[in-house]
């Protein structure tokens, strides 16, 4: 059973120990979520929550849409100040510049990163969770006993400290250190990391209730461009490719070419980039005392790189299972191993079709879409849902029908 | 490379010879400290501390799996 640790902490020398149940490395939608769930679920354990940045939240990388269903499963977002956007319409652009109008409804939204992470952080904290800004894990050993200890680095140099956890949910994005100390297997081959840069551009015209996506290999070779509005004039404008089948140039230099042919009076603001693994959840998210979640785990649905709702299911998901495992006092591989069997039931399994999906239209080229771009528009507006021209573009275009196969096998 | 400028030789002391004539490294300058090429490193030769991306010298095998998918051209290789 499980005993309460004492409150104390050890000193050391200039060496601090700090024991917790639950250690969460990474404060992002999936460690705050996981931060959450553990004290909400056990309110009697203590669970710390890591954010090697001085605030959650900073710096974005992130296109920062999300679906609205999704959303909706964490919060509401209507009225909310990390809501910057509410879609309605989803614009894909050929590669031939031919614009294609989706009808959906509720389509989702665009987050203000900076507001929805804090905003994520700060209700785990209102529960009980500890967050430690400015600290980094510096790596981790197991002990004797099974628990973890981790090496804590501040910004401000003042020596390392110790913390020793029962569980360790590492939630620490795509660099993944926590999966790779703990000897699980975080590596992705080239073809399936999508490199990523992103503009803030100001005084552009768009439809502000659209997001806009365009393919092309002299586009976004392997990826796409998109530009996701934040306010009416002012939007995130970026693209993800793989840089296997791109020429000499990396995302940035192919980003400013796509922003002077599309928006040549646009002042571009801050840039960040970044990393989309658009892969499968990897083969194992656990160990003796150790869950992965998030981008560290691949949880990212490889069609459309989105990850954030993805994060959130995942890291409430390792909450839930950590506590319950620690209330029992096993925390053996064995019993975290539901953890992965759920997820996969959850949304794992679906990946794997998606990335199958993916993989098939990659074999198909510019003129295809150019084709499969009209073949839509002749569908009336107000009818042409993804559905419809899926549907449409089946009939018209045979060659779809063996990348549907795939997608059903 | 980042060696002392006055040449005082800790080079030689902290570095053991590299295993391939070339290895890559990271321009700090460029770097965006964005992550992406750890998990592309087949040896797991890179890691971020806290202000920093820091490629391994003596576990980096020269593949160059890192160096086109930076997103900035953060990373070169060079003679090791």
């Amino acid at each position: 059973m499980h005993r309460p640790l004492p409150r104390r902490r050890a000193h050391d020398g200039r060496r601090v120990t700090h024991d917790t149940d639950v250690l969460v490395i990474g404060a992002g939608p999936a460690g705050a979520l996981a931060a959450w769930e553990a004290k909400r679920a056990a309110p009697e354990l203590d669970v710390v929550l890591l954010e090697r940045d001085a605030r959650v939240g900073t710096p974005v990388r992130c296109a920062e849409g999300v679906g609205d269903a999704g959303l909706r499963e964490f919060a509401d977002p209507d009225g909310a100040p990390w809501a910057a956007r509410k879609i309605t319409r989803v614009v894909f652009v050929a590669p031939d510049d031919t614009e294609v109008k989706v009808a959906e409804r509720d389509v989702g939204w665009i987050l203000d990163r900076t507001q929805f992470d804090a905003f994520l952080a700060e209700r785990a904290v209102a529960l009980g969770a500890e967050l430690l800004v400015s600290t980094e894990a510096a790596g981790m050993t197991c002990e004797p006993d099974g628990r973890w200890r981790v090496r804590l680095r501040g910004a401000g140099g003042g020596g390392e400290t110790t913390c020793r956890a029962r569980v360790v949910i590492g939630t620490d994005g795509v660099e993944a250190m926590v999966g790779r100390w703990a000897g699980l297997e975080t590596r992705v081959p080239a073809r399936d990391m999508e490199s990523c840069a992103q503009y803030v551009v100001e005084g552009i015209d768009f439809d502000p209730d659209a997001i806009y996506l365009q393919f092309g290999a002299g586009i976004a070779p392997g990826g796409y461009a998109w530009l996701f509005p934040k306010s009416p004039g002012v939007a995130n404008v970026g693209l993800g490719l793989v840089a296997l089948k791109a020429d000499a140039r990396n995302a940035r230099q192919y980003l400013d070419e796509w922003i002077a042919r599309r928006y040549p009076r646009g002042a571009k603001r801050t840039c960040t980039v970044g990393g989309v693994i658009a892969h499968t959840t990897i083969r194992q998210t656990y160990t003796d005392g150790v869950l992965v979640a998030g981008d560290a785990a691949h949880m990212i649905n490889p069609l459309s790189g989105g990850g954030i709702v993805n994060a959130m299911k995942a890291g409430r998901l390792a909450g839930r299972v950590a506590t319950g495992a620690i209330r029992d006092g096993d925390t053996s591989a064995h019993r975290l191993s539901a953890y992965h069997a759920e997820w996969m039931a959850q949304l794992g399994d679906d990946h794997l079709k998606y990335y199958r999906l993916k993989r098939a239209l990659e074999d198909l080229d510019d003129q295809f879409f150019n084709s499969l771009a009209r073949t839509a528009n002749r569908i009336p507006a107000e009818k042409r849902t993804l559905g419809r021209i899926f549907a449409h573009a089946l009939v018209r275009h045979p060659q779809l029908i063996p990348v549907a196969a795939r997608f059903f096998m | 490379m980042l060696d002392a400028p006055d040449g005082d030789g800790y080079r030689l002391r902290m570095r053991p010879a590299p295993t391939c004539p070339e290895i890559a490294v990271v321009d700090l300058q460029v770097c965006d400290r964005c992550g992406l090429c750890l998990p592309l490193c087949p040896p797991e030769a890179i890691h971020l501390e806290l202000t920093d991306l820091v490629v391994d010298r003596t576990t980096c095998t020269g593949c160059r799996k890192c160096i086109a998918p930076c997103p900035v051209g953060a990373l070169t290789m060079v003679a090791a």
